[in-house]
């Protein structure tokens, strides 16, 4: 068989792996895990946004049945240390996270005290008999007002709640404003939202006494991270920490940091020498899982006549919680908004200034697409607004600023590199698959029958995959651009790849074992995919920033290649045929043009099992194990466009049709990269109409449980229709790019677009996500009374 | 999030339950599809000495026309029974129209009529339509049996006319008027949420003068209302625009909506107003359709 007539798997829609087993309750969750005998952690959470803790009384609860230990953070004390996310970005200031509060609570759902009990009902029952007294401190829930001098302080080791500020600047910003032909602006803002993975953050720790030997079953998406932390914050040997994470339920970025609860439960099972779990409710998760966005954007763009972009400059201020979060600190999302603001055109006069302020609120951290939704939605914005304003079509001012043909590779203002990527085919495709002209002259119709119809587009360019030359999160002190496979031919001739990275659902496993399996010339079910366990690799961090596909496939591609040359060369003895005729597929070594041929099981025997079949010198063990860096990384990019009718009574807002042109390099999967694209964007359309974290004005949470913080259901997700453009392959071993996040990038943009393109008439543009049915009721009666007015003036 | 510790009671008769319920004296909950009451232990905002469990009291879960055409609902049947069933949909189509909006399949498959009536939400679609089908409510004590119209029954925000010991064991639905005319509509911000606002009209028309003129609102009021003032209105009145968008106002100025995440008041009586225009006229177009 020649290499064009063997079956690809790689490209082909394989069905899922791991389907069998997670639609059929087959899963290994944390919360699965049977631990007999463990103690159940119950937390007792702040109530107060700023206070000092004056007192903390626990003989009561200590009294109550079936309560086994009481830890405050006083207690823990020599157990463990703070959790610290240092980074060499200038202008940050780091903030130690307690395990358990100390001295003071920063926000409502801070972790107080920890009760063990024998079950988490008892334990929760000790909750009540806790007496802890409380002196409230000044409010630091504005993050405006909390960045102005003289304010409140939420760490005053800090000095200040601005934790980061960074500016990046080129070209004389005001002098091209000034002159230019046309601006557009605004304030925007992007509220805050948090991810909901399906699963909880559940933690299980297991400590054998007799080994000193701790096991984390953590539901992270990071497990590598998690158990180098833990080797530093509990001063274990790493070669006795092992954290595992089988079986995720979702992340999306709320599972990549480092939780206090984690570390609490393993320093208490150490401590104790038992077995020690917490799994998070859905009121604790609402409270205490990383939030995400939250930004205030003041920016500008310049054009001139023809449409052409001169200059951008944007103020942002990052509303980034309580605490820097760890890893990734408090710049990842803030300071990624002024980074990927200047988007996929050619903007060569930038300014762009964030600063990221702590205020009492749950710590902001990654959540799918990090600064890029809301960088798109702002800049996407511009766009339409000078469309507008210039009388040319959205479609056609993208095409003519975007960066393209011999621009690439090119260097955005802020320091990015964008390689190929299809910006304008993706823009092009996207248009012609979803007839654009003539959604246009139904929009005529459909505004002639009286109703608000609207188009919207965004496109946007991102960067995936990234390499050890730039950390995933600025100045970041830990190794992001590495991950490492190790593949395996047992004795029985089957194949088991290891890995570091973790999947939550996405699929891994399965593009992970097509990769594996057409490198090597298995079949698929000949290999299994270890993964989400920190102990099969030497060094791995986890699965986030659209990194696994591209950068574990890269290394899986590499080992498999390594292992695959010692599959040959063992077989060019047994078959005694040259190594250059030889070819493996589907699971046998043949002699290219023959019927010669030995599978990979009879060769997996004769290399372990059969002494003296092959040459002692010349046997080798069937593995390798090798990392993979891409240095750079790669650009990905989509055009999304949405239209939408908005009922001109009620305001209930209906999505029609949905489509996403992408070019995510070569596709493994298009049933994995396309349920990727729908679960995104449903994540988007949530951002862009529904979901919204709201504080009081002291810094108490109101959307507390999933009655008041409102995600999109199935019947609120329109039909999504995707098409992939696979152009010009990337330098990436394979051809990938990342694509995990895009879908989330796209839709706030692309919605806000179009519902501001359906109430074009009445002058109303959106600069504010989500737009519930209540604030476009109110930007509707305000656009009203000012019509009238001018109405009346006139 | 787990309730603090209860008793729990497994009743086989309804007698069972009444004396449990008695014994407890008002520190009972009674456990029926569990949809809005174990939520509420959960969050340790009821703490009630024991659970009565009733889902195995036999024949409670019926639903039967019964003499003079009217439907009798059993305390124990379920959402999903009352959405799927021919016989309400052939004789209450406002109210198989309704059940549809109850929340999610799975709730409607767990969740009671009995339940729904004695948890009482402002924003549950039953005890509306019952306010609106003038349904009669029997509630059952070791003391006796009493009949009570919904509008005496629903009282407030999660509160009803219901003493301590009584079941709320049935409701039966008088006859709709022959050749009434019928509408509902309700927003929500997902399907499946919530109402933020719904309106039911039931009208009869006599050679194109309304006859009887029934509307309900919910979601905008301490419980589901009867917009009586704009019910009076369109008395005896043959069909105009101006009559339609008056009633509308007037069903408007009846409601005393809050301000929540969700909806401002404003906007609230806004979309009654919008909504109730919509369920006139559609009820409106339903009646003279009958009528033809």
């Amino acid at each position: 068989m020649s290499a064009e007539l063997r079956p690809k798997i790689i490209g082909a829609r394989v069905r899922r792996v791991e389907d069998p087993r997670l639609l059929t309750g087959g899963g290994a969750f944390a919360d699965d895990l049977g631990t007999p005998g463990a103690l159940h952690v119950a937390f007792r959470r702040s109530d107060h946004p700023h206070a000092r803790i004056v007192g903390i009384d626990c003989a009561a609860a200590r009294a109550m049945p079936g309560i086994r230990a009481i830890f405050t953070g006083e207690d823990l004390d020599g157990l463990v240390k703070p959790i610290l996310a240092t980074s060499r970005m200038r202008n940050y200031h780091p903030t130690p996270i307690p395990v358990l509060a100390r001295g003071k609570v920063r926000y409502v759902g801070e972790p107080v005290v920890a009760i063990l009990g024998e079950s988490r009902y008892l334990a929760e029952d000790a909750l009540e008999a806790m007496e802890i007294a409380y002196e409230p401190l000044g409010d630091v829930v504005d993050p405006e007002q909390a960045a102005l001098p003289g304010a409140p302080l939420l760490h005053e080791a800090a000095g200040s709640n601005i934790l980061v500020s960074r500016e990046f600047s080129r070209g004389d910003v005001d002098l091209v404003m000034a002159e230019a032909f046309v601006r557009v602006g605004g304030r925007f803002r992007f509220h805050r939202k948090t991810p909901v993975a399906m699963e909880n953050r559940t933690y299980v720790a297991e400590y054998d006494r007799g080994r000193n030997f701790l096991t984390l079953t953590s539901s992270t998406q990071v497990p590598g991270i998690v158990r180098d932390a833990l080797v530093a914050l509990l001063d274990m040997p790493g070669h006795s920490v092992r954290v595992v994470a089988q079986d995720v339920g979702g992340g999306f970025g709320g599972k990549t940091s480092l939780y206090p609860e984690e570390v609490l439960v393993c320093a208490l099972a150490r401590k104790l020498k038992t077995n020690v779990r917490w799994t998070s409710d859905r009121l604790e998760d609402l409270i205490s899982t990383s939030q995400a966005f939250d930004e205030i954007i003041d920016a500008e763009l310049a054009l001139a006549r023809d449409g052409t972009i001169l200059a951008l400059a944007a103020d942002v201020t990052g509303d980034v919680g309580a605490y820097s979060i760890y890893p990734w600190t408090a710049g990842i999302e803030p300071v990624q908004v002024v980074s990927f603001l200047p988007g996929p055109y050619r903007i060569d006069t930038y300014r762009g200034r964030v600063r990221a302020v702590a205020t009492s609120k749950p710590p902001m951290g990654p959540y799918r697409g990090v600064g890029r939704p809301v960088s798109t939605f702002v800049i996407e914005r511009l766009i339409d607004m000078a469309a507008r304003r210039l009388a040319i079509d959205p479609v056609a001012l993208r095409r003519h600023n975007f960066v393209s043909g011999d621009d690439f590779p090119y260097k955005v203002v802020t320091g990015l590199v964008w390689d190929h990527s299809s910006f304008r085919e993706g823009l092009d495709e996207a248009c012609r698959a979803i007839g654009y002209d003539a959604l246009r002259s139904e929009q005529r119709r459909a505004r002639e029958a009286g109703r608000w119809f609207g188009i919207g587009i965004a496109s946007y360019a991102e960067l995936t995959g990234i390499g050890s030359r730039i950390s995933a999160a600025p100045g970041m002190p830990i190794n992001t651009g590495t991950e490492t496979a190790s593949i395996r031919i047992d004795s029985t001739g089957t194949v088991t790849a290891s890995f570091g990275i973790t999947s939550t659902g996405q699929g891994l496993e399965t593009t992970l074992s097509q990769v594996v399996a057409q490198t090597l010339g298995v079949r698929i079910e000949d290999v299994r995919i270890i993964q989400g366990d920190s102990s099969a690799v030497a060094h791995s961090t986890g699965s986030y920033a659209s990194r696994s596909t591209v950068l574990a496939g890269g290394a899986a591609t590499l080992a498999a290649r390594a292992v695959r040359e010692k599959v040959l060369r063992a077989a060019a003895h047994i078959l005694e045929a040259p190594l250059e005729d030889l070819d493996a597929a589907d699971g046998a070594i043949f002699v290219v043009g023959t019927d010669r041929s030995i599978t990979f099981r009879d060769l997996a025997r004769a290399v372990y099992s059969e002494m003296g079949r092959l040459p002692k010198d010349t046997r080798e063990e069937l593995e390798a194990t090798k990392v993979y860096d891409p240095y750079f990384g790669t650009t990905s990019s989509a055009t999304h466009i949405v239209t939408l009718d908005i009922d001109p009574e009620t305001y209930k807002i209906r999505l029609h049709r949905y489509l996403v042109g992408e070019d995510c390099g070569r596709v493994v999967n298009p049933l994995i990269v396309e349920g990727q694209v729908h679960g995104g964007v449903a994540q988007g359309i949530g951002a862009a109409l529904h979901e919204e974290v709201v504080f009081d004005a002291s810094g108490q949470i109101l959307t507390a449980s999933l009655a008041d913080y409102t995600i999109p259901a199935a019947g609120d997700i329109p039909p999504i229709e995707v098409v992939h453009i696979e152009a010009e392959a990337p330098s990436t071993i394979g051809g990938y790019r990342g694509m995990g996040e895009g879908g989330t990038i796209g839709a706030p943009a692309a919605i806000a677009n179009a519902i501001s393109d359906a109430l074009a008439p009445l002058g109303i543009e959106i600069t504010e996500l989500p737009v519930t049915p209540e604030r476009l009721f109110q930007l509707v009666r305000q656009a009203q009374a000012k019509a009238a007015k001018e109405q009346g003036s006139s | 999030m787990k309730p603090a510790a209860f008793d729990y009671v497994q009743s086989h008769s309804l007698e069972e339950a009444m004396v449990a319920l008695r014994k407890y004296g008002g520190d009972a909950k009674l456990l029926a599809g569990g949809q809005s009451l174990v939520p509420l232990l959960n969050f340790r905002l009821l703490r009630p000495a024991a659970l009565i469990d009733i889902n195995r009291i036999p024949g409670l879960d019926r639903v039967e026309m019964i003499a003079g055409d009217a439907l009798r609902v059993g305390a124990l049947a379920r959402h999903h029974t009352l959405e799927t069933s021919p016989v309400v949909a052939r004789h209450f189509p406002v109210l198989h129209a309704a059940m549809a909006h109850v929340a999610h399949l799975a709730i409607r498959n767990r969740g009671t009529i009995g339940g729904s009536l004695s948890h009482a939400d402002p924003a549950a679609e039953l005890p509306m339509l019952a306010l609106l089908l003038d349904a009669i409510i029997t509630a059952e004590s070791t003391g006796g049996t009493r009949h009570l119209a919904a509008r005496d029954f629903l009282i407030g925000a999660l509160t009803t006319a219901l003493a301590e010991d009584e079941i709320v064991t049935a409701v039966e639905f008088p006859a709709l008027p022959a050749g009434a005319g019928w509408d509902f509509a309700e927003f929500a911000l997902r399907s499946g949420d919530f109402a933020i606002a719904a309106v039911a009209a039931v009208l009869t028309l006599r050679d194109g003068v309304v006859g009887e003129a029934r509307i309900a609102l919910m979601g905008v009021d301490e419980t589901a209302i009867r917009a009586s003032a704009a019910e009076g209105l369109l008395q005896g009145q043959r069909y105009r625009p101006e009559l339609i968008r008056a009633a509308a106002r007037s069903a408007c100025a009846a409601i005393n909506p809050i301000t929540d995440l969700r909806a401002s008041a404003d906007y609230r009586r806004h979309l009654v107003e919008i909504l109730a225009e919509r369920v006139l006229a559609g009820a409106w177009n339903r009646a003279e359709g009958q009528a033809a």
